[in-house]
């Protein structure tokens, strides 16, 4: 119940920065529009390419612009900038733990960003794709009911990966003073990995198993192969359970770092 | 560190006693005066090393594996709107070595920087101080470690020699350097346009990222691939293709499917400085108007 009003306070005060999404959106769609120009002419004619064909491609650029707001794709310092300020001091003494409160809090956080720029952004792609996709093709959806549930398992699961590598990068603020530039870093990998500036489908094989081993291609990647259907039947569950291995590998390595964190924490008073 | 501390002269006199000095003077002054602010700005970056390499490195990574994913579905696709990798990478270097180097000279006018100037009232103290407004402005940020993106576009331009063979010429060779100024211009142009909107606006505009960063990412790729709409508002309204897509065709005798006159290769430094006349312009109406916030 506590998580739940947690998340729920999240959710409410995402949701007053409504003017500020509706903004970011506009600067997603046109990143999206120059993507699909970008992909529709490396596709030259082909009718497919590594199983995808060109609307799927199209599709992918909107769920990649669509999942930057609830994955927090771009930044996200807000444990870095509690331990930093020393606001941990008060967030440690909450009748709950640490790790859990910034989880429920991001899944807030998630959730009002997936309703003001993730359903948004997929509207505007069904509502413009007669213009921006060759003619008498459609916008890709899951097929069937057991696709949809994956799709949403797997997205779930991605945000869940997603955070458990934010907030472990984000503990090395207790380390370091010079934390942000160490998150940047990680960020900066992470756009590479996940699939989140093509599908990693595209890349030569050596480079698509490269970005297998690190969680990353467990995110924007998973929910683009699920979506699409590019992965079928007992695949779909394999890609589910190593989903599911990352979430808790990850989230289990935070409480680990967070427990060795706060035992060297020092908070000056004043 | 005191040693090194800038010792900024305090001179309330300095604009009466300008009209005696000769103007060069006050330039030599004035220059002075920048070198100081940024100076300061650097060493203040540079005391956190480890926080600063990273922060370059990461800058540098950022743009390489944007770049790196392009150039890893060239192995598929083969080619981009008939272009290959090296004449893409031409392009996308020479955007990014103009573009970030004006996001690192430029910081100050970076409009959500700028609108918290206007904002929280701190643009009144600037108007205040005994020195050239834009001048301050410009000396009141300095981002340093754009040198990391600056870098890699130098490293994607570098690729791009290798893997084309560009026809050089005495006229490219000259032509190369001006295209580099225009586009710094261009974009340096759009960054003080934008801030000087946050006089009326306070907030910077979201639609002006779309303008700056956007046309950024606009001009790394060969403008025929876009939808004509997109094409003709980059043209005609904000004339973004003629910075680098234009001046690319000619510098890599490329031909032009989108059908302009030849000449247009040739336009871009105009176009740019011209912006940037037009936007000092502007700025400069903006200060007249400019009402506190009163915070």
């Amino acid at each position: 119940m506590l998580l739940y009003a947690i998340a729920r306070q999240s959710f409410r005060r995402h949701l007053t920065y409504r003017a500020a999404a509706a903004a970011g959106l506009l600067t997603n769609f046109f990143f999206g529009i120059v993507r699909v120009a970008v992909l529709t002419a490396l596709y030259d004619g082909r009718p497919e390419a590594a199983g995808i064909t060109l609307p799927a491609a199209i599709t992918f650029t909107a769920l990649s612009q669509a999942v930057i707001g609830p994955l927090a794709a771009f930044s996200w310092f807000d444990v870095m900038r509690s331990v930093h300020s020393g606001e941990i001091a008060g967030d440690l003494l909450r009748p709950i733990g640490y790790l859990t409160y910034w989880l429920a809090h991001d899944f807030g956080r998630a959730l009002t960003q997936f309703l003001l720029r993730g359903v948004p952004m997929l509207i505007g792609y069904v509502l413009l794709f007669p213009w921006i996709a060759p003619a008498d093709t459609h916008f890709v959806w899951p097929q069937g009911g057991a696709m949809w549930t994956a799709t949403g398992v797997c997205a779930v699961l991605a945000w869940l990966i997603s955070f458990g590598w934010r907030f472990l990068s984000n503990l090395s603020a207790f380390w370091s003073p010079d934390a942000r530039g160490i998150i940047r870093f990680v960020f900066s990998l992470s756009w590479f990995a996940s699939g989140f500036l093509f599908p990693l489908r595209y890349f030569p094989d050596w480079l698509q198993q490269l970005c297998a081993l690190t969680p990353f291609a467990y995110t924007v990647n998973a929910i683009t192969e699920v979506y699409l259907g590019l992965q079928r039947g007992g695949d779909v569950v394999r890609l589910l359970a190593i989903q599911a291995a990352w979430a808790v590998a990850l989230l289990a390595a935070g409480a680990l770092v967070l427990r060795a964190g706060v035992r060297r924490l020092v908070i000056l008073g004043g | 560190m005191m040693s090194t501390m800038p010792h900024l002269p305090s001179h309330p006199t300095a604009r009466s006693s300008s009209s005696l000095r000769p103007p060069l003077a006050d330039l030599h002054h004035h220059l002075g005066l920048l070198v100081r602010l940024v100076g300061a700005q650097v060493r203040s970056q540079l005391q956190y090393r480890v926080s600063f390499t990273m922060d370059v490195v990461s800058s540098f990574l950022m743009f390489g594996f944007e770049f790196g994913a392009l150039a890893a579905l060239f192995v598929r696709f083969e080619t981009l709107g008939g272009w290959t990798l090296g004449e893409v990478a031409f392009m996308g270097g020479l955007t990014a070595v103009s573009f970030k180097t004006m996001d690192m000279l430029f910081s100050g006018f970076d409009p959500p920087a700028f609108g918290e100037h206007v904002r929280k009232g701190t643009f009144d103290a600037i108007l205040l101080r005994p020195a050239p407004l834009t001048l301050q402005v410009l000396g009141s940020r300095f981002v340093l470690m754009r040198v990391g993106a600056i870098a890699e576009g130098v490293a994607v331009f570098a690729l791009a020699l290798w893997l084309v063979d560009v026809h050089w010429t005495a006229a490219k060779l000259t032509f190369l350097p001006l295209v580099v100024i225009g586009q710094l211009a261009f974009f340096a142009a759009l960054f003080v346009i934008g801030s000087t909107v946050t006089f009326w606006t306070v907030d910077s505009i979201e639609a002006m990222n779309i303008l700056t960063y956007g046309g950024h990412e606009l001009n790394q790729y060969p403008a025929h691939i876009y939808p004509l709409g997109l094409r003709r508002f980059f043209t005609y309204v904000v004339p973004t293709l003629f910075l680098a897509y234009y001046p690319t065709l000619y510098l890599l005798d490329k031909p032009d499917p989108t059908g302009m006159p030849s000449w247009v290769r040739f336009i871009g430094p105009v176009i740019g400085l011209g912006a940037f006349a037009g936007a000092t312009a502007i700025w400069h109406i903006g200060i007249r108007h400019y009402r506190s916030t009163g915070t």
